[in-house]
């Protein structure tokens, strides 16, 4: 089968391939790398932020990271198992964390949020993870699994239905007014660590989204249902001839998406400090992207895609932006967000650990 | 009344009819054969007695059990496991986990890690590989994986859908040794095969189908020397 092609035939034949959308393509390339470079030269040299500031902005991103990568892990898992984008991820979140602002509302009048942060912040979370996981639920029972066998775009434009349906039952109960988070005074507490002040909430918030991620880890790859979840999720039907209730499989990702989704919501108050009826989508969103970044399907990518996206939109505006003399870079956070997402999308669609597209089963 | 029975069944795909009425049984601890050409509607009968496709008319009875309706995850509960065409391993799990995986439907720990050991017996070179990834492995050594995963249901009976789909000539020669064990071993077993005249001799029974009607049936010696068969499958 070899045949011998001259190496200046091979050489003429890969030029005249090369279309003007690789040019383009390759000038985008240029220019956004041109931009990160010229923006991190000239803050390095303006100097305008000390080391303890980009300890800050790093810690930040840190937990703004593992917020995302917890979203991020529920949207990876039903892709993985179902191939659906789970639009309503987002409002899974809000409706778990706006249920246990009632909570901790309730906590913080009542003193006992100030006074015993511990089992307060346990109620609170228990409360967020079974509002969330009811919703996904019943997202589940009632609105993707009549759709489970239809292919094209109907689940997804059925996932937005649901997201939709979320937001607006929320705002009809509760109004759309923006609400104020309760912040007892050991939420507002720093800690002092060779000199560098971190917020302690910070911290909290990371070491506890690691554990539950660790958790969630053991769970996946240790139990059994963890391993049927994983076999479904490369092959439902051969799945189904060892004997796995698909159904049940399903249920259990929605579950513990559901699970993370609660928990990612809780601590994303603690951050922002506030409630709303819409506040499910932008996080939501990101951490979509974040899936997408780390491969979707992939767990270890979600995680690393979410504090990957955290950590850069929380160092880049100062990084990248403030050398350019852009005024204002911080309100240009969502736009490098976005700009990373769009730029993953054109050149890895498959993301940093994701499968190959070609591979997938026939 | 027979193991397995398959009466009168039709399936299709939606206007298009892959089964037109077949019908085919196999009794306790035999070797039954089906052999035809692509297309003939193998695969397509195997996933239907497997749940994995609804008939339109006629019936499956397995063990005195009706079980056309039911689920593909209940079937396997009931002791009629498949190794699927393409041998359809999970690739990105371990060969360990891929084992355990095929003891879904069991719950006594104890014998299932018992069982886990006796088939690193019975397939010496899934030993070397039990913590792999079960994608990283050979072809022959996936369908080894394949068989071993089905084996730890502990079958009464085995549906093999072309077992020897792309594998080497003496690959193939193991994979009709291992059938042949498996079957002393009183497992029943209805295998699907394109080799035909290897799967024949093997068999206690044979069937041919051909464009989803079974056109010829008979002790498999006796079909090995049927002119027919000899014509149309064998060359």
């Amino acid at each position: 089968m070899a045949v011998q092609i001259p190496e200046d035939r091979l050489k003429i034949a890969r030029l005249s391939r090369i279309s003007i959308v690789d040019v383009l393509l390759w000038a985008l390339r240029i220019g956004v790398l041109g931009v990160v470079i010229a923006g991190t030269i000239g803050t390095l040299i303006n100097g305008r932020y000390g080391w303890t500031q980009w300890v800050d902005f790093v810690v930040f991103g840190l937990t703004l990271g593992s917020i995302y990568a917890q979203i991020a892990l529920g949207y990876t898992m039903v892709y993985g198992v179902l191939r659906l984008i789970n639009f309503a991820h987002g409002d899974f979140m809000m409706s778990g964390a706006f249920s246990a602002f009632f909570v901790a509302n309730a906590f913080y009048r009542s003193g006992f949020l100030e006074s015993h942060p511990v089992p307060a912040l346990l109620c609170i979370l228990i409360t967020s993870m079974i509002v969330s996981t009811a919703v996904a639920l019943l997202a589940e029972r009632f609105a993707y699994r009549p759709f489970r066998r239809v292919v094209g775009l109907a689940p997804l434009i059925c996932a937005i239905g649901v997201s939709f349906f979320l937001q607006q039952t929320f705002r009809g109960m509760f109004g759309s007014s923006i609400r104020a988070y309760p912040d007892p005074s050991w939420q507002r507490a720093t800690i002092s660590f060779l000199g560098i002040e971190v917020q302690a909430v910070e911290l909290l918030v990371i070491g506890l989204a690691v554990l539950f991620m660790i958790g969630l880890y053991l769970i996946v790859q240790y139990t059994k249902m963890g391993k049927a979840m994983r076999a479904v999720a490369e092959d439902g039907d051969a799945a189904a001839l060892m004997g796995i209730d698909v159904d049940k499989v399903v249920v259990f990702t929605f579950m513990l998406g559901g699970a993370m989704a609660g928990i990612a919501g809780v601590f994303y108050c603690f951050v922002y400090k506030q409630v709303y009826f819409y506040m499910g989508f932008t996080p939501g969103i990101k951490a979509f992207g974040a899936a997408v970044l780390g491969g979707i399907g992939s767990i270890p990518g979600a995680v690393l895609g979410g504090f990957f996206l955290g950590l850069v939109e929380s160092v880049g505006p100062a990084l990248f932006l403030d050398g350019l003399g852009i005024p204002g870079p911080y309100q240009l956070r969502d736009v490098i967000a976005f700009t990373l997402l769009i730029m993953v999308l054109i050149f890895r669609p498959n993301g940093i650990l994701g499968e190959r597209l070609g591979k997938k089963r026939a | 009344m027979p193991y397995l029975e398959v009466d009168d069944l039709h399936v299709g795909y939606g206007q298009i009819a892959a089964l037109k009425g077949v019908s085919l049984s196999v009794e306790k601890g035999q070797l039954v054969t089906l052999v035809g050409a692509n297309g003939a509607g193998k695969t397509t009968l195997l996933r239907t007695i497997s749940g994995l496709l609804r008939p339109s008319r006629g019936s499956v009875n397995f063990d005195g059990q009706r079980i056309d309706a039911m689920e593909a995850h209940k079937i396997a509960g009931t002791g009629l496991v498949q190794v699927p065409e393409g041998r359809r391993i999970f690739g990105r799990l371990t060969v360990s986990e891929n084992l355990e995986l095929g003891a879904f439907t069991r719950n006594d720990k104890a014998e299932i890690m018992a069982d886990k050991e006796r088939m690193m017996t019975v397939f010496p070179r899934l030993k070397e590989r039990f913590r792999q990834l079960a994608g990283t492995l050979s072809g022959g050594e996936q369908q080894m994986v394949a068989t071993a995963r089905a084996l730890m249901a502990r079958p009464k009976a085995l549906l093999m859908d072309e077992p020897t789909m792309g594998l080497s000539p003496i690959m193939v020669e193991q994979v009709f040794d291992t059938i042949q064990t498996i079957h002393a071993q009183g497992v029943t077993i209805l295998l699907v095969e394109q080799n035909a005249l290897m799967a024949l001799s093997v068999a206690d029974y044979g069937y041919v189908l051909e464009s989803g009607h079974i056109v010829l049936e008979g002790q498999g010696d006796a079909l090995v020397d049927d002119e027919r068969v000899r014509h149309a499958y064998l060359g």
